[in-house]
């Protein structure tokens, strides 16, 4: 009796453990230190975008601006945005009460630097249908107490052509903090996202490189994801190399505390994730530190994993082709997340024993079209970790349905490959 | 034991007053003053955009009665856009001697041509013709490398409207058709904003001046009469081949007509802007345009993609059958940024639009397959 009714306690004490204390308000400067610009200079700021001529750039200089409504740079040629540094010039979307994001972007050949965005009540810039778009040492955030009242991207691409994102911070998004979609030729280098959902997502996108970036404190670090019925509707060819991806610890906040998962598929994911692979194509994983992340280090899953329907056109819901290779992992974290399904699904049923985080998790979702048996690996999902005997690795077997799940330790299917994923992202390395 | 429990609510308390002063609200009085720019001399030069809306001559006598001069043409789209409960008097004008001219179901205006909208409340809705405060018109105007947008704000006095291109924020008092009084806290876009609605393929394009809502009824000069019939009887208008020749769309507010071809008109007119395949909402892959036949590209069970808190505790755009659990409807009926739909245009719910596209979801068969 005693027993039973301490059971709730402890369990309620775990899930508040759980979701309230790994949450993290950290900013990299108090921004309300800085001298508070005038309406006027605001204003002019507004003025300077909308009035704005090819080949000029728009200096904006230090200090707070608290912008009433949305920075639009449209469809202009050869336009550098510039502010006076990261840490000097605010453009603070607090008081905005109409617009999808703060700073919008169209045009051709666009660059915007050394700022801050604060605040913005939807996206923090967002470029939409631009050639050649460069964001360096560009910083969003969002410093409102209550997480679940952020915007979702803090640096959202989508439909862009050679996209530049280097040394840049992106922070407490409660979607993605360097989102880039249904874009091609993409390079994310030397960047830090923080305190978000997730940390960097390539998501429906061709020809990406993702390197010497750090990746921590979000739910999720790392996502390649191909979601269905959209335009660009299967993306392929994604290295991600060289980054620090760790303690991805995070309490997911894409939705507030209390509510399930919603439509968005991120709201899913379960805090502890270093790499998420949904539904992605020719993706290689190699050189990274991926460490202390709680849950999984590497996990390839397919769209069915999420219970969606799958049915869309040019698409397909199944990740294949993957090419994980000499990785760092460290499992010291401990606990793996029990908030969320994915995170109760390795917790709880991984091949080595309740409760152990692991390394790398295969969904075990198979094309029926492209083999009979996930021995013979269909899905061509390639591992070659120097030090795999001393990780964990699960494969699952969820073709039972959810009440005869199982899962097994054996790499051995998966070791005996690689991939050979093209990139080729030589015309913006230099951007 | 005890004593740790009762530290519990302190905590809470505390946590409780840390989130409510984090949610706090600013005011934002200075934007509300009074507006009343100094009005300087301009020349009708011909080149646009002119400082003030009277330099254009577009209308005679008093401006705020806003009567047309000879041949500036009034027109109505069959539907119309949402944008909290303003009324609207929308002219065009196209150039002496040239002409608009439909070609296939596309509606074309010669270089040139300006539209003239006006966005106005009654002080009495029940009675819209009485006295009325005008907020801003908006003109765009075609000119040799495309439509240009440009936002005129009234002043206080209602005799003329300034070109103000960063918009602004205005307080709007009116009284409702059920004798209610109301305060919308209007906010007039700023020029670049225009294109987050007129925007197809990232060129700035009209919305209502299409061949399917023109090919509609309205009353001009004391006559009831189709649009496009008219343009064509006074000379501004080619390849008009009589009103069944061309596409129509329903007007969402005649509750006569077809329940699912009044919600499709409904969000054609206040969705599809964006939501298409040549608009910014392309990304969503949620396609509202009144032809749209394709269930996914509808909505029906499909799942959002940068909805991020527009999503809200929900799973589909449309769940056939369940408004309520409908993400469509959960972001029509909220007016929070980043959540409300349309993105900009709205602060208030449109209580009838809602209610429509709830009744159309409800109605849809909700048995699998």
């Amino acid at each position: 009796m005693k027993k039973s009714s301490s059971y709730p306690v402890l369990l309620l004490f775990i899930l508040l453990i759980q979701a309230c204390w790994e949450t993290s308000h950290e900013q990299l400067f108090d921004s309300s230190l800085l001298p508070k610009r005038t309406a006027e200079e605001v204003e002019g700021v507004v003025e300077d975008f909308i009035l704005a001529e090819n080949n000029q750039t728009i200096e904006i200089g230090e200090g707070f601006f608290d912008l009433k409504t949305q920075l639009i740079l449209d469809s202009k040629e050869n336009i550098t945005i510039k502010g006076a540094g990261m840490t000097k010039t605010v453009l603070s979307f607090r008081n905005l009460k109409t617009g999808g994001e703060g700073m919008k972007i169209v045009g051709k050949n666009i660059t915007v630097e050394d700022l801050t965005i604060e605040d913005a009540p939807g996206d923090g810039i967002k470029a939409q249908h631009t050639d050649g778009l460069t964001l360096r040492k560009v910083h969003v955030t969002w410093t409102h107490g209550n997480k679940s009242k952020n915007g979702t991207y803090a640096l959202y691409p989508v439909q862009c052509k050679n996209v530049m994102i280097d040394e840049c911070i992106a922070a407490h998004s409660r979607d993605a903090g360097i989102y880039v979609g249904q874009s091609e030729n993409i390079i994310v280098k030397n960047s830090l996202a923080y305190g978000n959902v997730a940390g960097i997502e390539i998501e429906n996108c061709d020809n990406a490189e993702v390197f010497g970036n750090t990746a921590r404190n979000n739910s999720g670090g790392i996502l390649v994801f191909n979601l269905p019925g959209l335009p660009k509707s299967d993306g392929k060819g994604t290295k991600i190399y060289n980054n620090r991806i760790i303690e991805n610890n995070h309490k997911n906040f894409a939705t507030p505390m209390g509510e399930g998962p919603n439509g968005n598929t991120v709201t899913m994911i379960p805090p502890g994730s270093g790499v998420v692979l949904l539904a992605a194509k020719e993706v290689e994983v190699y050189d990274n530190e991926i460490l202390r992340n709680k849950t999984v280090g590497v996990a390839v899953a397919s769209y069915q994993i999420t219970g969606f329907p799958t049915d869309a056109p040019n698409w397909s819901p199944y990740t294949s082709d993957i090419y994980i290779h000499d990785n760092a992992y460290d499992r010291s974290k401990g606990m793996p997340d029990l908030t969320h399904e994915l995170g109760q699904l390795i917790s709880l049923y991984n091949a080595h024993g309740k409760a152990k985080t692991q390394d790398i998790v295969y969904d075990g979702i198979f094309d029926e079209g492209r083999g009979k048996d996930i021995e013979g690996n269909p899905m061509n999902i390639c591992i070659s970790e120097p030090g795999i005997k001393d990780l964990l690795f699960t494969r699952f077997d969820l073709s039972q349905g959810e009440d005869d799940i199982q899962s097994y330790p054996d790499v051995a299917p998966f070791t005996q490959c690689n991939v050979s994923v093209e990139t080729d992202v030589t015309e913006i390395a230099s951007r | 034991m005890k004593g740790k429990i009762k530290f519990y609510p302190a905590l809470f308390g505390a946590i409780f007053l840390l989130a409510f002063s984090a949610c706090k609200k600013e005011s934002n009085e200075e934007s509300m003053i009074s507006f009343d720019p100094q009005k300087d001399s301009e020349e009708a030069d011909g080149n646009f955009p002119y400082r003030w809306l009277s330099t254009y001559g577009f209308f005679e006598g008093d401006l705020k009665n806003l009567s047309p001069i000879e041949g500036l043409i009034p027109y109505e789209p069959a539907s119309s856009l949402f944008t909290d409960y303003a009324h609207k008097s929308r002219f065009v004008w196209i150039p002496e001697g040239e002409k608009a001219k439909i070609s296939g179901d596309e509606l074309d205006l010669p270089e040139g041509s300006v539209l003239v909208k006006n966005f106005y409340y009654p002080e009495d809705f029940s009675k819209p013709t009485g006295e009325r405060r005008i907020i801003e018109t908006r003109l765009m105007i075609h000119q040799a490398n495309g439509w240009e947008a440009f936002p005129y704000i009234w002043n206080d006095s209602q005799t003329d409207a300034i070109l103000k291109v960063v918009g602004g924020e205005t307080k709007v008092t009116y009284r409702d058709e059920k004798g209610k009084d109301q305060v919308i806290n209007y906010l007039i876009p700023n020029k670049n904003q225009c294109k987050t609605c007129h925007n197809k393929n990232e060129k700035l394009d009209p919305l209502g001046v299409e061949v399917k809502h023109l090919n509609s009824e309205k009353k001009i000069k004391g006559e009831s009469v189709n649009q496009l019939a008219y343009w064509a009887n006074v000379g501004k208008l080619e390849g008009f081949l009589g009103e069944n020749e061309h596409p129509k769309i329903v007007d969402y507010s005649n509750e006569s007509l077809p329940l699912a071809e009044r919600a499709k008109a409904y969000l054609d007119i206040n969705c599809a802007h964006c939501h298409r395949e040549e608009g910014p909402a392309s990304t969503s892959g949620l396609f509202l345009g009144f032809d749209q036949t394709d269930p996914l590209k509808l909505g029906i069970n499909k799942t959002p993609v940068a909805a991020g808190n527009g999503a809200g505790s929900f799973q589909f755009d449309i769940v056939p059958g369940k408004a309520d659990e409908s993400i469509l409807i959960h972001r029509m009926k909220s007016t929070e940024v980043g959540v409300a739909m349309p993105e900009i245009g709205r602060t208030t719910i449109h209580k009838e639009g809602v209610e429509l596209i709830r009744t159309w979801i409800n109605s849809m068969d909700s048995s699998p397959n």
